[in-house]
């Protein structure tokens, strides 16, 4: 890791270059980038016909569900499609005779491209911030420090989380399909959906205990000031846990399965 | 350098007919084959010698340069790179190799070359002097200066071809593999790579695996060369050797002043071709001399030249004994 630390900066910023070339990759990346605000609509009008759920206020959604915007941008979860991609074209070759592990790569690409839609997704979400009424993130500087932190452990999860999926590529050709359900069935359980706090008891409790919180639902309800201090400590140490689990995860399905690449077409 | 002893690689791959019965028999059960694409090859490569690789396609060429670069683990046998053990693919092995693939893109598409050799810069950690030095010559060598800003993704193949060379050599490898480097350029353009890697190779002692079609590739740049086929290796030695071995004939051809009777040949060897008072003749390697002597003295000969039949002919003729 020492060794690729310095390369770090170089390949994020060439990343970045990528990612800025095409304007209209941008625009449609953009747009897309604001989904969790349709989700937020339907709260919005179910909240206003049938009364919001105890413990929640239509401004609490809105704060949620603005905030869940930043994470869903947040996350290493396109480097599947990469992978994918890269072993069945052969591409990978290319990566793996470089003196970067493959992960690395796929991380600063990712990396890069985050940077470029978080330029502009951020002021746009602080601009929200302060003209939407409703919006309410207590200004803790303690608590924004933990945000901060369980930010980066969520892009961390995430980012590993995909990687290790991807690796089932080395004895699949199902692994974009697989990697679909596998976001699908945890979306219910990262908050996505709907908060944890509102979802049936046994979801919430396996939600405690599943990766998929610390990528979206933690920093969320964190950002709000929904968890004290005991919550959020069980908070990072859940996502601490799944990251070394994954680490672990990644090394093995790694040492197995690039046996068995076979650098197809050339 | 290189030394490669008993290499196998297998491949086990699915197989099924066509038509949809097979379809759904194969998606009920599956069938699989092995494929032998590498069987016991054995050879070693000396530093700086620069060697050709030939063989038809589907021969092993290329799944041997995998198992030399790391890319493939081999099924059995031994390789060896540099005193590395290629498929371990530690850093400071893949620092000191490169392998260019003609159909390969290896630079960051998007980006203009000058950025794309940057990312290459900061993924083997060269150091701004060394990058510095290595830049100007490769820019010069390879006439890259007006493709430096140019997207790589607009080059044409033939650029596109020479800042792939620039950027795998950014880093100075001591081990250059090149897998089919001339593939799909024009005439000027392999007359331009062929050049380059002589260059090279004259200037840096690198030592070069070479693939390729084109027979040009191998015998400008090559002395030895490795001839593989149906994954094993027919031949290993000098191109000369090769020629002499594999072809017992010389090709004389003799320029007439004036025709003479089809008969006249009888005797002197096996008539090759004739176009018009030019007449080539294919004869015995041994008796050469003696024929081009008799043919000078009782012919109306104008000119004579002897030379070897082209080495595409002889390497076919080695394909088709084996």
């Amino acid at each position: 890791m020492r060794d690729v630390l310095p390369a770090y900066p170089s390949l994020v910023r060439s990343a970045t270059l990528v990612a800025a070339t095409y304007r209209g990759r941008i625009v449609l990346s953009l747009l897309t980038a604001f989904f969790p605000l349709l989700t937020m609509a339907v709260w919005l009008t179910v909240v206003a016909e049938g009364g919001p759920p105890d413990g929640w206020t239509t401004g609490d959604f809105l704060s949620y569900y603005a905030a869940a915007t930043l994470l869903w941008n947040l996350t290493g979860d396109r480097v599947v499609w990469q992978w994918d991609a890269d072993m069945r074209s052969g591409d990978l070759s290319v990566r793996l005779l470089r003196p970067v592990h493959p992960f690395h790569q796929y991380a600063t690409s990712d990396l890069g491209q985050r940077l470029v839609f978080l330029v502009v997704l951020v002021p746009a979400l602080i601009l929200g911030a302060w003209l939407v009424p409703g919006l309410n993130y207590p200004a803790d500087p303690l608590r924004l420090a933990a945000v901060a932190a369980a930010l980066v452990l969520a892009y961390a999860v995430s980012l590993l989380m995909a990687s290790t999926f991807a690796l089932i590529g080395f004895w699949s050709t199902q692994t974009t399909n697989g990697w679909l359900l596998w976001w699908g069935l945890g979306s219910f359980a990262s908050g996505w959906v709907a908060p944890l706090a509102l979802m049936p008891d046994w979801l919430r409790t396996a939600g405690m205990v599943l990766p998929f919180r610390t990528t979206m639902g933690f920093p969320v309800e964190l950002l709000m000031g929904r968890l004290d201090a005991h919550q959020t400590a069980y908070g990072f140490a859940v996502g601490l846990g799944w990251l070394a689990a994954f680490a672990l995860l990644y090394r093995v399905a790694w040492r197995f399965g690039v046996r068995r690449y076979q650098a197809v077409a050339g | 350098m290189i030394e490669v002893r008993e290499l196998a690689k297998h491949y086990r791959v699915h197989r099924r007919e066509p038509g949809l019965r097979a379809a759904l028999r194969s998606f009920v059960r599956r069938e699989h084959v092995t494929v032998r694409a590498v069987d016991r090859v054995s050879f070693t490569i000396a530093e700086g010698e620069v060697v050709g690789f030939l063989g038809p396609n589907g021969a092993g060429k290329t799944t041997t340069l995998k198992c030399l670069t790391g890319l493939l683990h081999p099924t059995t046998g031994a390789v060896r790179v540099l005193g590395h053990t290629p498929h371990r693919r530690e850093p400071e092995f893949l620092r000191r190799i490169s392998l260019v693939m003609g159909q390969r893109n290896s630079l960051f598409w998007d980006l203009p070359a000058a950025d794309a050799f940057e990312v290459n810069r900061a993924i083997y950690g060269i150091a701004p002097g060394p990058y510095k030095s290595a830049l100007e010559e490769l820019v010069d060598l390879l006439d890259l200066e007006p493709l430096l800003h140019k997207q790589v993704r607009v080059l044409s193949l033939g650029e596109r071809m020479r800042c792939e060379l620039a950027g795998a050599l950014l880093h100075r490898p001591e081990v250059l593999f090149l897998d089919e480097p001339t593939l799909g350029l024009d005439v000027n353009g392999q007359a331009a790579v062929r050049s380059f890697l002589r260059d090279y190779n004259t200037r840096h002692g690198a030592t070069v695996l070479l693939t390729s079609h084109y027979m040009g590739d191998v015998t400008v740049l090559a002395r030895r060369v490795l001839v593989i086929d149906h994954g094993t290796l027919r031949f290993d030695g000098d191109l000369a050797a090769l020629v002499e071995t594999h072809s017992p004939h010389r090709l004389v051809r003799v320029t007439l002043r004036e025709a003479v009777p089809e008969q006249t040949w009888a005797g002197l060897g096996e008539v090759s071709s004739i176009d018009g008072a030019v007449v080539t003749l294919a004869v015995p390697r041994a008796e050469t001399a003696a024929i081009a002597a008799r043919l000078l003295t009782t012919l109306p000969v104008e000119d004579v030249a002897i030379e070897d039949p082209p080495v595409e002919e002889i390497i076919r003729g080695v394909f088709a004994h084996a």
